[in-house]
């Protein structure tokens, strides 16, 4: 650990022609600034040593507001995880974002890291990550081609690797309205209450008249980027869920997955605690969706 | 490298300071303004011994640049002290005996009183998010509680 960083070329834009332009210009060399919490210690531990840093946190078009949008919900890209934690909006409509927010233990992360920052760094455990995925999330996206947007469950590509262009900047996440009668849950495994997921995985379920019409399914940490479990969700759908259809749905999870051992755990570990996890989450949703 | 010219308040003080892009935060604080109660240890957001409060929200000072530290208001643990007298959190640390090395102190005392200015009368479980990104090698986490509590309490 070194407590200097390497000298870099150091932009605030103040738009976000200005902040792609800048990106554009010096590719891979640059990076986003947008906290820290992840960036700087990669630089003190010199894993990346980028020739410039773009600071996007006075870039007039983005913001950190959470708020409603059409029928669902936007989180301007420099929201705090703590900020989308405390929203009654999002503990209302939708609380397996809270919930998985909330089993990040580091109040010092949440406070300081963004949600968006977080899925940028593009880890396999992310606990945010995991949840967007059942809440169908959309990015909203700002290169220099214009506007897209990117579903969440096409957004990674690998460990450390998105979809994104260099010079593109999430502007803001999408979160489509919750369907009548949906419950969704999160959970996960550490080896300590601080450390990232050893396996995590969410659900969410919306049922009607007691039959499954649609349920999402993900997991981390159990695969290079974070997973849909659709053989798991195949088993549900249309289906009047019970104990025994979760099991089977939990069971088909697990085996649908194909994770690595390494300092956190062993493969096979991860592929039994993927059946017990999506197990728990499916029934916590389940109830949820009943309530 | 060009240096940035950046304004900000520390304790109550407003600075205006030249920095290095690559500086970081807690090297402004500590090495060249000899705030040396912040502390650093491992460097990447795990132990919270960097603890400052950033507009009253806690944060790492080792994992943030002091170039964006630009127009905000920082508190470390110097600026909880007034006219001479502790703070009630540090006062209730010391009586109920939170403290033995003191290297993680700063950092809890002040994700303490980032809980605290939230929530006036938490639970024990409240208190125990609250430091959940902190680490004592010491006394355990009992007393440091506890401390929370008469803190809240008084």
């Amino acid at each position: 650990m070194f407590r200097t960083l390497k000298p870099f070329e150091y932009l605030e834009p103040k738009t976000l022609e200005e902040a792609t332009k800048a990106l554009s210009k010096r590719g891979a060399q640059a990076k986003v600034y947008a906290a820290g919490v992840d960036l700087v210690p990669r630089m003190r531990k010199r894993v990346i040593e980028p020739k410039c840093i773009v600071n996007i946190q006075n870039v007039k078009e983005l913001d950190d507001v959470i708020a409603a949008k059409g029928k669902g919900v936007r989180i301007g890209s420099l929201a705090s995880k703590r900020s989308i934690e405390l929203s009654s909006l999002i503990k209302e409509k939708y609380f397996v974002l809270h919930e998985a927010i909330s089993s990040i233990v580091s109040v010092q992360v949440k406070s300081q890291g963004t949600a968006v920052g977080n899925l940028c760094v593009a880890t396999p455990a992310s606990d945010v990550a995991t949840a967007l995925y059942v809440l169908d999330a959309k990015l909203n996206v700002f290169g220099p081609s214009g506007e897209r947007q990117i579903p969440i469950d096409e957004f990674y590509l690998g460990v450390g690797k998105t979809v994104l262009e260099p010079a593109e900047i999430i502007t803001e996440i999408l979160l489509p309205a919750p369907a009548a009668n949906t419950g969704g849950a999160f959970a996960k495994l550490v080896r300590t209450a601080e450390d990232i997921a050893k396996v995590n995985a969410a659900a969410s379920i919306t049922l009607d008249k007691g039959v499954c019409k649609d349920v999402r399914i993900s997991l981390g940490s159990v695969a290079p980027t974070v997973v849909r479990a659709k053989k798991a969700e195949a088993i549900l759908r249309g289906k009047k869920v019970d104990q025994k259809l979760i099991e089977q749905a939990a069971k088909a999870a697990a085996e649908e997955v194909a994770p690595i051992t390494d300092l956190r755990s062993t493969a096979a570990y991860r592929k039994e605690t993927s059946g017990v996890l999506v197990k728990r989450v499916l029934t916590k949703a389940l109830e949820r969706a009943q309530a | 490298m060009k240096k940035e010219l950046i304004n900000l308040t520390i304790n109550g003080a407003p600075y205006e300071l030249e920095v290095e892009p690559n500086l970081i935060l807690n090297t402004l604080l500590r090495d060249r303004l000899g705030l040396t109660g912040t502390k650093i240890s491992c460097g990447e957001g795990e132990c919270g011994a960097c603890t400052i409060l950033v507009d009253g929200k806690p944060m790492l000072s080792c994992s943030m640049l002091a170039v964006a530290a630009n127009g905000k208001n920082i508190t470390t643990i110097e600026g909880l002290a007034k006219d001479g007298e502790l703070h009630i959190i540090q006062k209730k640390f010391i009586e109920k005996g939170a403290i033995q090395c003191g290297y993680c102190s700063p950092g809890m005392i002040l994700a303490v009183k980032a809980l605290l200015d939230e929530n006036p009368n938490p639970t024990s479980a409240d208190v125990k998010k609250a430091i959940g990104g902190n680490l004592c090698r010491c006394t355990g986490y009992v007393k440091i509680v506890d401390a929370a509590l008469a803190a809240a309490k008084a």
